[in-house]
């Protein structure tokens, strides 16, 4: 221990001697541990921490699988809920939910409110009891079971009751009807937790009607288990598949093909993020073993420059293991420093991390440092230090006496061969430079491709606002419809509006109402089998004001009122996978909706819109009038002539607020806004790992140049020697540019061949262009060359400027 | 050597200064010089005379503060680096005390480098070195490294890379200095032979012994000429 102490204190000593190494090692050691504790820090948080619920392992997302395309969705009707509920054996408590919102009116804004419809196992189910009140009871949950009560999410609670302790019993109007406020949760309480804003949980059953009650085929459910203690996963799934099995016998009509999936809740809430984090810490781990090159390439430098002292120890006695210690004490030391700064950084890292996220990435606001990150950071900067420290300190204990203490070599002038575990490591450092900037190249050509995809509409120019009209204020849908209208007319005649229309749901805005069809004057399509599209709601001049073509036919008109013949607009991929080689309009379609469905003749065909985002497959949509259905929410979208569109956000206000202010307008944003933030994890997951290539080329690059500036120090004598033979400037150049293209294009080779590999890890984040993209790959290993070739440039040319008479008076 | 022979060398009042932190060292002064086609001269003087610094001048290494400095009859005193190079690659050839070869190449590689420089074709280099190898007796020892020579081997080798580009003048720098007498006797040996073929050497010396090998001795005391005699040699052609 005593001479651990000592060399602790020595190795200050040298580091203090040489502050500019010390400097350097240490803030590229820093930006190394600093990177990884922050990308650590969210797979820590997303990845393996438990969720905040007691025994969270327990809890399961009950799913349902598509036949066709494997993908899982949470979709249930009532009553499959309660079947599942009642015949299960294998969970303690299922619970069903779905998300909504509300306007709470307190004052004379309404506020929009996120909240949650939930059966009354929910809060049992997650073992979370309310800060102050109640849940609410089984009892509550029951058709016609006592007064409407609601519980609050502690941010509401504190944002618009200043934490009253009072609050519970007190009543609140939400949604033009009368609350009671039976409990509060906790701090921190969220379910479903992915979700950003969660305001209110209310009673399941004081939302549904009898009709949603009854139909089996009406699927809007989310459902959650807990396993029983000692049930696993895979015999809950046996369970579940023999009662889908029956209920698929039993209501062949509403559950034909019906495959339930059990994925843990936590599995379901991160399961998307992963394949992104896994990337980000491999590429965070690659800058750090970068920078520990680095680092390495400066022991080894210093290790020459110490050769005389270590020969000097083991001709006093020193065994090599105690000038390996030495050495590695040294290094820790060093690690320790950049640990240390690293965490700062990490600090600093996490917070802007957090900022830039995408919304949509669940669990952010829980990143932080805790216990697992700190021994996380404590034990990369220790095996940083061994990983760095380790050649040099077994290079420098393997000193010739001799030679060493003779000062050897007279009359020569040596290269390469005592280069050669540099060069090693500058060669690891391109190849590991190289598979990062593979990685974000490709992660880059994805996303120039997914913006080179029209989503089928033009969003420039086009402002979107939510009108939401009560539909207790007007109860009849013919009222509803008229007060749109209305609104519509008068946004027409706002002067910087060109065209306005309305829609629901809004393209790119998460929300899909998705239903069975047949085709008028066809067979029925067989039970299971039935082909499905999306519907959306829009009024007359919706097309005009997005921009989407009328390919065929016609857009809606004024005919087409809430008592004329029912009728549908198509999109082409509708048309081109049902009607092939056929003029679709005049035909006519059968959508599920509803007890009885009503046949809608096909008046046009219209463009295909990318309404789940730009990276997804066009879907078959059809588009029906809203005078034509029941509605109480439209999203207004309004095409400008001014370049901001949000300039006439208050005018569309001032419509709604004239006519009936009670009706609120929210979520008013640019269509562009939501274009981009259909891209925002995209573009994400490519500036992080963009960052970090960049990050890792930078710090490649001083490899390099510490490398061939290290060599031409040591050749200054046979530079000068060439100088003196008749040498030209660029001969000399040459020569040293010679010698950092061999590393350069061994660290290519090396990297290509990992990032062919390594890349294909990377698949599922890749849009349009394969993983082993050859133009990527080309493109990347060029710009490489080039930045390795500028970096040996610098020191080529001090080669050249070697004055020769200097360079031959060592002798 | 005749007297009539064309000077390969001319050296008019040169001087040579260097400035360091604002000290003015003269380090040349008032230097008048000819070396004539297959001379043999030696420069000797007592250490910091000026000795080295004057065979920097002599090589294109350096370039006079004043003074006019005519190689082959061109005036070269105020050339480009580039000329320089050029110039010293073909007209000059160097011998260094230390041999100066390049460790990580074979000796045939070393003798080879200047030729490459020239940009000589390979048929032509290769036909030089084993000349030159042959003529210094190291034509058998020319895929080794330098390293596993002896000293006396590697100036040998040092002189065969000075030779094979028939330069003008052979320059040395005291080419005995890092050997024994054996190994420096033979070396001296070899600059005979090579005078007696007709090379033009100029070769700074310290020892008298050597010297004396040459046709004529210059001796340097505080960077001027103090004295020019006879030496020797035999002479060249």
């Amino acid at each position: 221990m005593r001479t651990f102490w000592q060399d602790l204190r020595y190795g200050a000593r040298m580091l203090t001697k040489s502050p500019g190494f010390t400097l350097i090692a240490v803030a590229a050691l820093a930006l190394g541990i600093g990177a990884n504790t922050v990308i650590f820090s969210v797979v820590n948080t997303l990845l393996l921490r438990p969720l905040a619920f007691p025994r969270s392992e327990q809890l399961t997302a009950i799913l349902v699988k598509d036949p066709e395309t494997g993908q899982l969705y949470s979709s249930y009707s009532y009553l499959n809920f309660q079947d599942i509920h009642d015949q299960n054996h294998v969970f303690e408590q299922v619970a069903a939910s779905y998300m909504t919102t509300a306007f709470l009116r307190a004052g004379d804004e309404p506020e929009r409110l996120r909240g949650v419809y939930a059966s009354a196992d929910l809060f049992p189910l997650l073992g979370v009891d309310p800060l102050a009140g109640r849940a609410f009871s089984t009892e509550e949950e029951k058709p016609g079971g006592g007064e409407h009560v609601i519980v609050l999410g502690y941010d509401l609670w504190q944002r618009r009751f200043d934490g009253d302790p009072k609050i519970v019993g007190r009543q609140l109007t939400i949604d033009d009807q009368s609350w009671t406020v039976l409990g509060v949760m906790p701090r921190g309480f969220k379910f479903p937790v992915g979700v950003a804003q969660v305001d209110f949980w209310m009673p399941l059953a004081s939302s549904l009607s009898e009709g949603a009650r009854a139909a089996r085929g009406a699927v809007f459910l989310n459902l959650v288990g807990r396993l029983k203690p000692g049930v696993t996963l895979d015999q809950a799934q046996a369970e579940v598949n023999a009662i889908a099995g029956r209920l698929e016998a039993q209501y062949p009509e509403a559950n034909t093909g019906l495959k339930i999936s059990l994925v843990s809740a936590h599995e379901r809430l991160v399961g998307k993020v992963r394949p992104a984090l896994l990337v980000l810490l491999a590429a965070v781990a690659f800058v750090l073993l970068i920078a520990c090159a680095n680092v390495a390439n400066l022991m080894l430098a210093r290790a020459t420059v110490r050769r005389k002292e270590v020969a000097i120890r083991t001709a006093l006695g020193a065994s090599r293991w105690r000038i390996v210690r030495q050495m590695l004490t040294e290094s820790l030391l060093l690690s320790a420093l950049g640990g240390g700064a690293g965490l700062l950084l990490a600090l600093w890292g996490m917070d802007l991390l957090v900022a830039a996220i995408p919304a949509d990435i669940p669990r952010t606001g829980e990143i932080g440092l805790d216990k697992y990150v700190l021994l996380f950071t404590a034990g990369v900067t220790t095996l940083t230090g061994i990983i760095f420290g380790l050649v040099p300190a077994l290079q420098a204990s393997k000193t010739d006496l001799n030679e060493t203490l003779k000062d050897g070599t007279r009359g020569m002038s040596g290269g390469m061969q005592r280069n050669r575990v540099r060069s090693a490591l500058v060669i690891t450092e391109i190849a590991l430079s190289l598979v990062l900037l593979i990685g974000a190249g490709l992660l880059f050509q994805s996303f120039r491709r997914l913006l080179e995809v029209s989503p089928g509409f033009e969003a420039d120019k086009v402002l979107t606002a939510d009108v939401s009209v009560s539909d207790k204020k007007y109860p009849e849908e013919e009222q509803r419809a008229a007060f749109y209208h209305e609104a519509l007319e008068r946004m027409k005649a706002i002067p910087e509006v060109q065209a306005v229309g309305a829609v629901y749901p809004l393209p790119l805005g998460g929300s899909f109402i998705v239903f069975t069809f047949d085709i008028a004057g066809r067979p029925p399509f067989p039970l299971g089998q039935q082909p499905s599209a999306d519907r959306r709601i829009i009024s007359q001049d919706y097309f005009k004001a997005m921009s989407i073509p009328v390919l065929k036919g016609r857009a809606f008109n004024d005919q087409d009122r809430t008592s004329a013949p029912p009728v549908v607009i198509i999109n082409e991929t509708f048309a081109h996978r049902f009607f092939p080689g056929e003029d679709p309009v005049g035909k006519a379609i059968i959508p599920g909706e509803g007890k009885d469905p009503v046949t809608r003749e096909i008046v046009g065909v219209v463009g295909d819109v990318r309404h789940a985002g730009l990276d997804t497959e066009r879907t078959p949509e059809y588009y029906v009038p809203y005078e034509q259905t029941d509605v109480d929410r439209l999203t207004v979208v309004a095409r400008t002539a001014s370049g901001n569109p949000a300039n006439v956000a208050g005018a569309l206000r001032g419509v709604v607020a004239a006519m009936d202010k009670e009706q609120p307008v929210y979520n008013i944003r640019p269509m562009t806004q939501l274009l981009d933030e259909s891209v925002a994890r995209r573009r994400f997951n490519m500036m992080l790992l963009g960052g970090f290539a960049l990050l890792a080329l930078l710090l490649a690059s001083i490899g390099i140049y510490g490398v061939i500036s290290y060599s031409v120090a040591q050749r200054t004598r046979e530079i000068g020697i060439r100088i003196a033979l008749g040498a030209q400037l660029s001969d000399v150049i040459k020569l040293i540019l010679k010698q950092g293209l061999a590393l350069a294009l061994a660290g290519l080779a090396a990297g290509l061949l990992v990032a062919y590999f390594v890349t294909k890890l990377m698949s599922s984040l890749l849009f349009g262009v394969g993983a082993t993209d050859p133009v990527t790959f080309a493109s990347v290993a060029l710009i490489l060359l080039f930045v390795a070739l500028l970096a040996c440039y610098i020191p080529a040319r001090r080669a050249a400027n070697v004055d020769p008479n200097v360079a031959l008076r060592y002798e | 050597m005749s007297a009539s022979a064309k000077p390969i060398i001319r050296l008019e009042d040169v001087q040579k200064v260097f400035y360091t932190d604002e000290v003015e060292t003269h380090a040349l002064s008032g230097i008048h010089l000819e070396i004539r086609d297959g001379e043999y001269v030696s420069i000797a003087g007592p250490s910091g005379c000026g000795k080295s610094t004057l065979l920097s001048l002599l090589g294109l290494l350096d370039s006079p503060t004043e003074g006019g400095y005519w190689l082959n009859g061109d005036s070269v005193s105020g050339l480009p680096l580039s000329e320089r190079a050029r110039i010293r690659n073909r007209e000059i050839g160097f011998i260094f005390q230390s041999f100066n070869l390049i460790g990580d190449l074979t000796v045939y590689e070393n003798v080879e480098l200047p030729l490459t420089y020239r940009g000589m074709g390979a048929a032509e280099r290769k036909q030089r070195v084993v000349e030159a190898l042959e003529r210094v007796g190291m034509a058998h020892r020319a895929k080794h490294l330098p390293s596993q020579l002896s000293g006396g081997q590697q100036q040998r080798v040092a002189v065969a890379r000075a030779v094979a580009g028939q330069p003008a003048i052979l320059l040395a720098d005291e080419p005995t200095g890092n050997l024994d007498s054996i190994n420096g006797e033979a070396v001296m040996g070899l600059l005979q032979e090579l005078h007696k073929g007709g090379a033009t050497i100029c070769m700074v010396t310290h020892d008298q012994r050597y010297a004396r090998h040459a046709d004529r001795e210059i001796h340097l005391f505080d960077g001027r000429v103090v004295e020019e005699s006879a030496g020797l040699s035999i002479g060249g052609a």
